[in-house]
């Protein structure tokens, strides 16, 4: 397997699932740096556990996964977390008795003798969020579900990763939520971040991503681009859906 | 802590029956340990720990004195409740072979001090063991275990044979019989108000209380212990922050050995140095633990140890000096009954009454 | 049985025929062979044979205890007290009282059964390790009475009372309590065989397992629950009974150490197997004889060893020989067809409500009227919302994650209960229906985490589908091989699952555990026991999730199938493709409110719909 320094995440015929079964098959898929990557998909094709499967969340895989050149799929779940990969998973899982900072510092976990990166980063978390500086002493379980997405983003941020993985940021939140979200992916995007960006929602992927990978049945069927979609209209839908 | 259900269902019940004992009285094996073993485990059925209030003054005990005894035994059984609660935080498994922690501690200070060492050297040595045979418990008996099923009952097994292995050994090095504990303050007591205090018992209360003030602090303002927050709260996630939950649960581990072997020099000079002292204390261990609510925050045990403490004292004092037996089961029954999770844990009743916000 | 007994397909009819001789032909053989073996201990030398009865006192303790820990996962540490019960009652009763101790039996078992079901109802409040420590205390309370009351006899305890012996003709036999030990062991035995061998197996472990399951087939598992650990209880004190003639019965004997021990014995042989427990109590019982050295060495070894065997065999030693000799089960018999291409049976039996009011298409089944919810005091999840099903409909819910639709099936599947407003099944108001009460109704549903026993085959979690349309599971389980009905039922609850898994395109995997199958054959499990019970009114909660594309044109046409049946189905579902051609009527939920319903092309252009899938 050649390896390819300058994509951010490769994957090469990756197969993993939690029994003898393999719930993700033979998928490929790149992210060159600083790109931004969707994966769509109906519930059940796989897709999260993709995103498991690069954090070493799942048990049974097979298939290499390189982050800048670096084979990471035989590192345990800690090691990839430290710096490799980060994730904001379904369901934002916050530590909800800890408060925003408390969450954001555990992020951090594997700097934690880097004191000025550490400031660092949580000073940009809370520039992207600003919302975050007023709450950050509050009890995680205490904010509404847009807030909650922050924090899980801003704790992805706090280690510092080479890829960002992000598993349906939009789930239920209010519009006005979705917005700063994206705003906020976009806003990454900027500053060079790579990202890989499971949704349901096509307009929010469309909105951030160059590149969109359709999954079904726990295969990728095909690749897109966002530009060409507007066009295909209710086709899209179903293509997606179906 | 439960060791002694083995040898009493393969000796003393097919022994009863094959020696046709028909005087009317348990036939005790022949063999010499187990008429020990039966001896020791009365401790339990009909003692347990009588520590606090010595029954020559039962006369003029004051409320007073029952809450001073009770804190003072309440201490113990909180430590050795926090040991369990901290162990399980990590792992949520339950350590069967908490109260061999404490044992060997006793057991291992007793023996390096009647060695001849100074008996601070013998503490520390004490303290270390119980470290290590606690590091020990999670490496044999647990870790293979969980890495089989996180959900599995198997634990009980493993924890409850390590917790015979610990026990026997120590039986077999050391003797079955009682040995003498140095002595680490002199024997002189306080007079507060009217009601009697033991510098030991003073000790054990003031260092309960400081290590769970310790333990609180370092767990809700260190990362550690945050971390260790997250990992009781959700390993999985705690893992994909970059935490090793191995290393943790290491750490948890030996925490809790030390726990269970202060609380084991705290009441090593009332009990003597005896290999079957670990299933008692670590009843009441866990008793406090539930009591308090520990499964959900560690310091909770600590409340609930010292509320223990305080209901098996006074039921000592006012009910009839066996009503220590039953008395705090039943308040235990009433508290998990209404609140499920223990008294001081978040969950339950009295602060669910709060508003959320 | 609803309907008329089912001719039972014989493919393989001799065959069939001899199998039933050879079992019944090993049965006996079991029979006699273990009679034998009594005859052996009753006539051994007292030190063996009072090690071996003791043995079999604590087998039966185990198997009270597997039945309650292996079936219902309620790890019971109060074993030793109705243990301890039922030997105090009986030694009372019948050194003081002077009552013939075979009288005495029903009233100790009644006794021990009822403290069982009140102790059983604690378990509903709570579970998990906090029953463990529940029961606990009972244990020690009973240990503490036993010890402390003046009757008792204090630490000493009493002499138990003498076991009659046999007539003068029958003294060839041996000794009289040594032939009671072991037949109430093999008495023991049978009667927890015979519950696994019943039909209320798989839906034990339903409620083990998956109770949402369980409670959606109709099984009031509140009930169960407690009845079972009644009856648990009842085999405990059983063995109390039988302990009390062994010797001396004092306090020490019954505490919570034992019961944890009886745990332990369970663990060790193998938790959820017939055999396991008494495997356990074997090794445990006879693990002193054997290895005769030192005491502690002994311990030390016992304990090294119990820590070995749980690591090496973390299901117990019968449950990994199960594992690795009965592989998955037996082959597949059944279904050998490739099932992909056939015609969708019809599914659902034929509906007697359809046939006595002929199709009444404006008839409403389900309607929801004014529906809220909110987990806690969080946020709303249902506002306001409306929902009304008609008759013979196929309805369509559908709606981005997290905007409530599975929270609205489970309001009207009983599972939740809204805030406000009122739901009606056929016309009559179900507020305050239980789930089981609603399926009784004939409302059915499957979950989108597919929630099935996953250690039993497909077709045994189909069985748990049947529940409610075969009477008497729950009476007749204690007896079920035995009885005649009981097998025929059997045998006709299996043909009927197995039509039902074929008819769903799952029958290549019909003797397969759930465990080891992939997603969509869970998917296609759920429905066949959902439609086996030949329901009115189906709840779907995202069927199609990890078919593949042929499973999914399937699916659609066995939702067809049942359609034309007059089934009404409400069906959750984000694979617009196969849903919108199915629906009469879909809704669109947005954030817990009804955007709109409306025919499935109403809803494609919608422009919230659209807004919400492509942003536009």
């Amino acid at each position: 397997m050649k390896t390819e320094p300058n994509q951010a995440l490769r994957i090469s015929s990756l197969f993993a699932g939690y029994g003898r079964f393999d719930v993700v098959r033979d998928i490929s898929l790149r992210i060159e740096e600083g790109e931004a990557v969707a994966l769509l998909g109906p519930n059940g094709a796989g897709k999260t556990t993709v995103l498991r499967a690069i954090m070493g969340l799942v048990k049974h895989r097979r298939g290499t996964i390189q982050v800048f050149g670096t084979e990471i799929s035989a590192l345990p779940t800690h090691r990839i977390a430290s710096g490799y990969a980060a994730i904001a998973p379904e369901g934002r899982r916050l530590f909800l008795d800890q408060s925003v900072e408390d969450n954001l510092m555990l992020g951090a976990l594997h700097l934690r003798r880097d004191k000025a990166r550490v400031q660092a980063l949580i000073e940009s978390v809370y520039e992207l969020f600003p919302v975050l500086l007023d709450y950050r002493r509050r009890r995680s379980a205490f904010l509404s579900g847009g807030e909650q997405q922050m924090v899980a983003i801003g704790r992805m941020l706090m280690s510092d990763p080479q890829v960002l993985l992000l598993d349906e940021p939009s789930v239920a939140l209010s519009p006005v939520a979705v917005d700063i979200v994206v705003k906020a992916l976009l806003e990454l995007r900027k500053r060079g971040a790579s990202l890989l960006l499971v949704e349901q929602r096509i307009d929010v992927a469309v909105r951030i991503c160059d590149r969109l990978y359709i999954m079904t049945h726990g295969e990728i069927v095909d690749e897109m681009n966002p530009d060409t979609i507007g066009h295909e209209g209710i086709g899209m839908i179903n293509k997606y859906l179906g | 802590m439960h060791r002694r259900a083995i040898p009493f269902v393969r000796c003393t019940s097919a022994n009863s029956y094959a020696q046709r004992d028909r005087v009317g009285r348990p036939a005790l094996s022949a063999k010499a340990g187990w008429g020990t073993l039966l001896g020791s485990r009365s401790l339990i059925v009909s003692g347990g720990p009588r520590l606090g209030v010595s029954k020559k003054n039962k006369g003029m005990i004051t409320l007073f004195q029952v809450i001073l005894s009770g804190l003072a035994i309440g201490a113990i059984y909180g430590l050795i409740g926090m040991a369990l609660a901290i162990s399980y935080y990590v792992t949520r498994v339950i350590n069967f072979a908490q109260g061999q922690l404490l044992m060997i501690a006793i057991m291992v200070v007793a023996a390096i001090s009647s060695a001849g060492c100074s008996p601070w050297i013998a503490v520390l040595a004490g303290l270390a063991a119980s470290c290590v045979i606690g590091v020990l418990s999670y490496v044999v008996a647990v870790r293979p275990i969980l890495a089989f099923d996180r959900f599995s009952f198997g634990w009980l097994v493993s924890t409850l044979g390590f917790a015979v292995v610990v026990e026997n050994a120590a039986a077999y090095i050391w003797g079955p019989t009682s040995r003498p504990f140095p002595p680490l303050l002199n024997s002189s007591s306080l007079h507060i108000g009217g009601a009697i205090l033991t510098q030991q018992q003073l000790l054990a209360i003031v260092a309960a209380i400081g290590l769970a003030a310790v333990f609180e602090l370092v767990r809700r303002h260190t990362l550690f212990g945050k971390l260790g927050m997250a990992i009781a709260a959700d390993p999985e996630m705690a893992s994909a922050i970059g935490a090793n939950i191995t290393v943790v649960a290491v750490v948890a581990f030996a925490i809790s050995g030390l726990f269970a072997g202060i609380a084991g020099i705290l009441i090593g000079p009332l009990t003597f140095a005896n290999p079957y002292l670990g299933d008692t204390y670590g009843t009441y261990g866990f008793i406090a633990m539930m009591i308090g609510g520990g499964t959900e925050k560690p310091v909770a045990a600590m409340f609930g140890g010292l509320l223990l403490g305080i209901l098996s004292e006074g039921a000592n004092a006012l009910i009839n000096s066996q009503a220590s037996d039953w008395f705090p089961f039943l308040v235990l029954v009433v508290i998990l009954i209404f609140t499920p999770r223990g008294l001081f844990s978040s969950g339950n009743f009295l602060l669910r009454l709060r508003p959320a916000h | 049985m609803n309907g008329k007994p089912v001719q039972v397909s014989t493919p393989v009819g001799r065959m069939g025929q001899i199998a039933a001789r050879l079992k019944q032909a090993a049965g006996l053989l079991v029979v006699v062979g273990y009679v034998l073996l009594t005859y052996i201990v009753a006539n051994l030398n007292l030190n063996l044979q009072s090690l071996v009865l003791v043995a079999a006192v604590f087998g039966i303790l185990a198997i009270s205890l597997d039945l309650v820990a292996g079936t219902l996962g309620l790890y019971s540490l109060g074993q030793g007290g109705f243990f301890a019960i039922g030997a105090y009652a009986t030694t009372l009763a019948a050194t003081d009282l002077n009552i013939n101790v075979f009288v005495l039996l029903p009233v100790i078992l009644a006794i021990t059964g009822l403290s069982g079901m009140m102790i059983g109802a604690m378990s509903l409040r709570v579970s998990g390790l906090y029953f463990a420590i529940t029961t606990f205390i009972f244990t020690l309370i009973i240990t503490v009475l036993a010890t402390d009351l003046q009757i008792t006899g204090g630490t000493q305890g009493l002499l138990g009372p003498p076991f009659p012996d046999f007539p003068q003709s029958l003294t060839v036999l041996g000794s009289s309590v040594a032939w009671c030990a072991m037949l109430s062991l093999f008495a023991a035995t049978a009667l927890v065989w015979n519950i696994r061998k019943s039909p209320l197996y798989p839906v034990l472990l339903a409620i083990r397992d998956a109770e949402p399951f369980a409670e959606a087939a109709g099984a009031r598992t509140a009930l169960i629950k407690i009845g079972v650990f009644g009856l648990s209880a009842s085999l405990a004190g059983f063995a109390g009974w039988l302990f009390s003639f062994l010797g001396v019965v004092s306090p020490g004997q019954f505490d919570w150490a034992v019961s944890l021990n009886i745990l332990v014995m369970v663990l060790l042989g193998g938790i959820n197997t017939t055999l396991g427990p008494l495997v356990g109590a074997a090794f445990v019982s006879a693990f002193p004889a054997v290895v005769n050295i030192n005491p502690w060495l002994q311990e030390i070894i016992y304990g090294a060893l119990s820590i070995f065997a749980i690591t090496v065999f973390p299901e117990g030693v019968v449950g990994i020989i199960k594992r690795y000799v009965f592989r998955d089960g037996r082959s597949e018999t059944i279904g050998r067809a490739d099932q992909q291409e056939a015609a969708p049976v019809p599914l659902s039996r034929p509906n007697q409500a359809l046939m006595q009011h002929g199709p009444a298409v404006d008839e409403i089944m389900v309607e929801c009227r004014g529906i809220e919810f909110g987990y806690g005091s969080g946020p709303k999840v249902l506002r306001n919302v409306d929902l009304i099903v008609k008759r013979g409909h196929i309805h369509g819910l559908i709606g981005p994650n997290g905007s409530g639709k599975s929270t609205l099936a489970n309001v009207i599947a009983g599972r939740l209960r809204p805030s406000s407003g009122t739901t009606t099944v056929r016309g009559s108001r179900v507020d305050r229906f239980a789930p089981s009460d609603r399926a009784r109704l004939g409302l059915r549903r499957t979950f989108q985490a597919a929630e099935l026993v996953r250690e039993l085959t497909t077709r045994q979690n189909v069985l748990v589908g049947l529940y409610s349309s075969v009477p008497g599971i729950v009476r007749r389980a204690a007896v079920w091989p035995l009885l005649p009905s009981g097998r025929r039922d059997m045998k006709q609850m299996q043909t009927r699952a197995a039509e039902a898994l074929l008819s769903a395109g799952a029958g290549d995997w019909t003797n397969r555990r759930v465990g080891g199958v992939p997603h969509g054959i869970e998917q296609l499990t759920q429905l066949a026991s959902v439609c086996v019970a030949g329901p009115d009114i189906i709840i779907l909660d995202e069927p199609a999730t990890g078919l593949s594309t042929r499973e999914v044109d399937h699916l659609a046409r066995i939702l067809s199938g049942l359609k034309a049946q007059g089934v009404t189905m409400i069906i959750i579902e984000h694979q617009t493709r196969f849903l919108f051609p199915l629906c009469d009527q879909v809704t669109f939920l947005n954030a817990g409110e009804v955007i709109l319903t409306g025919t499935a092309d109403e809803v494609r252009a919608n422009s919230v719909v659209r807004q919400v899938y492509l942003g536009e």
